[in-house]
């Protein structure tokens, strides 16, 4: 394990003078490196959401119609769709009503959405809990599964164990989320009918969120326990392992204690690519569903050129990434130090 | 993490699962061998059929058929598949959109491989304020939401298979990006490059010689694996309406317009599910079968 290893030792800052630009002596200055490396990447971030919600506001100006004639239909004459027009600001230069939502947002304020005439906040507030039940179920029973049928695959390589888990996660990364949606839908909606194949209430209920959580988590539990399990095989030809299982500990427990703390750092990046793939996946499950989450409202926002909407849910998205990926760099730091001196902390 | 000494990838060389290798010698080399040249063979059947099939064969029209014929059940005569509710042959709609399918995997992976590749191997292995905004922009493509941008570019350039292509490599170059400056910052501190590095060896040599090489593998892998999850992707565009415009045929629309009739005609669902499926399953199986004779992640 590194755990020893810390910043300013000699021996792994001998390749820095190799990096230009690498401001080692800055680094060895600093209190707390920790501090220091979460307040700048925090700092990073804000320009990154800014750039999102720039390109958003420039994207869903480049698309053919808008919200007035969206909202008054194809019947409506050339004055009804100017009136509408001004009344929504769509009259204004798009700097303008950028600049105008910017202000609004340093004040806590995402504005009004222009469909709906209710301030975008309350409706996130309906829309998020929903979503958030939805991937925070499909992650606990990824997890659930994934993590001890990894181990258990490691442990005997080609066993019995193993194959079927292999056979299993294969399958079920090679299956579509719709089809897996559809064929879920068939057995345990319509024949067995178990489960409701449409979300009945607002949303919320265990039994309409089962199986859009299973559709979300099926692949994963493929993906993770294909990782894990490669990962982990990876770190038991290593020198550590190989020394542990040396001086006569268990292969279960080389595997569990030793093992699997160095391939977190891989999963945890790998969660962290995953999660605008799986935000993506809710989009589509929630439309089959019909649950009315986040990422059913995207659509129907998008639709209806309905911007300051269509603002507040990406940037909403683009946090919870940005937040994970700084939680990813930030984790790697706290799992494996070393990482530390192989890049800039820019 | 296992350090490579020599400087080029030698392959068939194993690194990993060493012991297993030393138990199972024989059979793993000859099942390795199948895991690798069973999923390519069934791919090069699939790619036959629906690209060289309907030119030496007459296949019926996957479009205008004669709603006389409409829903006729799979075996039907002159209709493998039977045909759908408008009378179009499905067996014709499965071999059209799969060419669709392969052309959209391969086009968006291959933009993938050599943009993000080469865009995180510079920002990997350079560093400093070339690493920090070629990072951020990427951030940027990552934490943005693909649909509000996949829909943005098809509703705004229209619906065209082009436009699918351009919007899904969007999101497979800063993927490739990620991956290659990940490898490369692996890559660039070993003793090899540090060696070439010393013997001052220029940058761009160094790049091509030595972290490209050693990456490959990598990279071809991962693109393997990818093009199964663009297929999906593609797919799910058309579920939502934003694929591939509509007299064309393709996978995704083929099962969303089944949807409707699930429980009466299952087979409308089944069939592309199983094209689908079966093509997805082989790339992945090729990309982890070449995945375990490289010796990479």
């Amino acid at each position: 394990m590194s755990t020893s290893v810390t910043s300013g030792e000699p021996g792994t800052s001998s390749v820095e003078p190799s990096r230009p630009g690498g401001g080692t002596a800055s680094r060895r200055l600093a209190g707390s490196p920790a501090l220091r490396v979460i307040g700048r990447r925090v700092l990073i971030a804000i320009p990154v959401l800014w750039g999102v919600t720039f390109l958003t506001f420039i994207v869903l100006n480049a698309l053919p119609g808008d919200a007035a004639t969206a909202l008054l239909g194809a019947n409506a004459t050339p004055a009804e769709i100017r009136a509408e027009t001004i009344k929504l600001h769509l009259n204004e230069s798009i700097w303008v009503r950028y600049w105008n939502w910017l202000v609004g947002l340093l004040h806590g304020n995402l504005g009004t959405s222009l469909y709906y005439n209710q301030p975008v906040t309350s409706i996130l507030g309906q829309r998020i809990p929903v979503t958030l039940e939805l991937v925070v179920y499909a992650l606990v029973i990824t997890f659930v599964v994934s993590v001890p049928l990894a181990i258990f695959s490691a442990r005997r390589p080609r066993g019995v164990v193993d194959r079927a888990s292999m056979v299993f996660s294969m399958a079920s990364l090679s299956v579509a989320p719709y089809v897996l949606a559809l064929l879920l839908i068939l057995v345990f909606a319509v024949n067995l009918q178990w489960f409701p194949a449409l979300a009945q209430g607002t949303g919320g209920d265990i039994r309409d969120l089962t199986l859009p959580a299973i559709t979300l988590a099926i692949p994963l539990i493929g993906f993770y326990v294909r990782f894990l399990r490669a990962d982990l095989l990876e770190q038991m030809s290593e020198d550590y392992t190989v020394t542990a299982l040396a001086k006569g500990l268990s292969r279960w427990k080389v595997l569990s204690r030793h093992a699997l703390r160095n391939s977190f750092i891989g999963l945890v990046t790998v969660i962290g690519l995953n999660l605008a793939t799986l935000i993506g996946a809710t989009v589509i499950v929630e439309q089959i569903f019909g649950l009315s989450g986040i990422g059913w409202e995207l659509l129907r926002a998008i639709n209806n050129r309905d911007v300051p909407l269509v603002e507040g849910i990406v940037l909403v998205f683009a946090t919870i990434v940005v937040l994970v990926n700084l939680g990813t760099d930030l984790t790697y730091d706290v799992i494996d130090p070393r990482i530390r001196h192989g890049r800039s902390r820019s | 993490m296992a350090v490579p000494v020599a400087d080029a990838l030698s392959p068939g060389l194993p690194a990993g699962d060493v012991a297993a290798a030393g138990r199972f010698s024989r059979t793993r080399g000859a099942l390795r061998t199948l895991e690798i040249t069973i999923p390519a063979a069934v791919l090069l059947l699939l790619l036959f059929f629906c690209f060289v099939w309907p030119l030496i064969y007459p296949v019926p029209k996957p479009t205008g058929g004669s709603i006389l014929d409409s829903g006729l059940p799979v075996g039907a005569p002159g209709h493998i598949f039977g045909t759908d509710n408008v009378g179009n042959d499905i067996m014709s709609r499965i071999l059209y959109g799969g060419q669709v399918s392969f052309e959209v995997a391969a086009a968006v992976q291959a933009i993938g491989l050599v943009v993000g590749g080469a865009l995180g191997v510079i920002a990997g292995y350079f560093g400093g304020p070339v690493d920090s905004v070629l990072m951020r922009v990427l951030d940027v493509f990552i934490a943005f939401p693909s649909l509000v941008l996949i829909l943005a570019i098809v509703d705004s350039l229209g619906q065209s298979e082009l436009n699918v292509i351009y919007a899904l490599s969007v999101f497979s170059i800063p993927a490739f990006a990620r991956i290659s400056r990940a490898a490369t910052l692996r890559l660039r501190d070993q003793p090899f490059v540090v060696a070439a590095r010393l013997s001052s060896v220029k940058s761009w040599r160094i790049i091509s010689g030595h972290l490209v090489p050693n990456m490959m593998p990598q990279l071809l892998t991962f693109s393997l694996l990818g093009a199964a999850v663009v297929i999906i992707l593609e797919g799910a565009l058309d579920f939502l309406g934003y694929g591939i415009p509509d007299p064309a045929p393709s996978w995704g629309k083929m099962i969303a317009n089944g949807q409707t009739m699930l429980s009466v005609r299952p087979s409308l669902v089944i069939v592309p599910s199983i094209f689908l499926f079966v093509t997805v399953i082989s790339l992945n199986l090729l990309g982890d079968g070449l995945r375990a004779r490289w010796e990479v992640r």
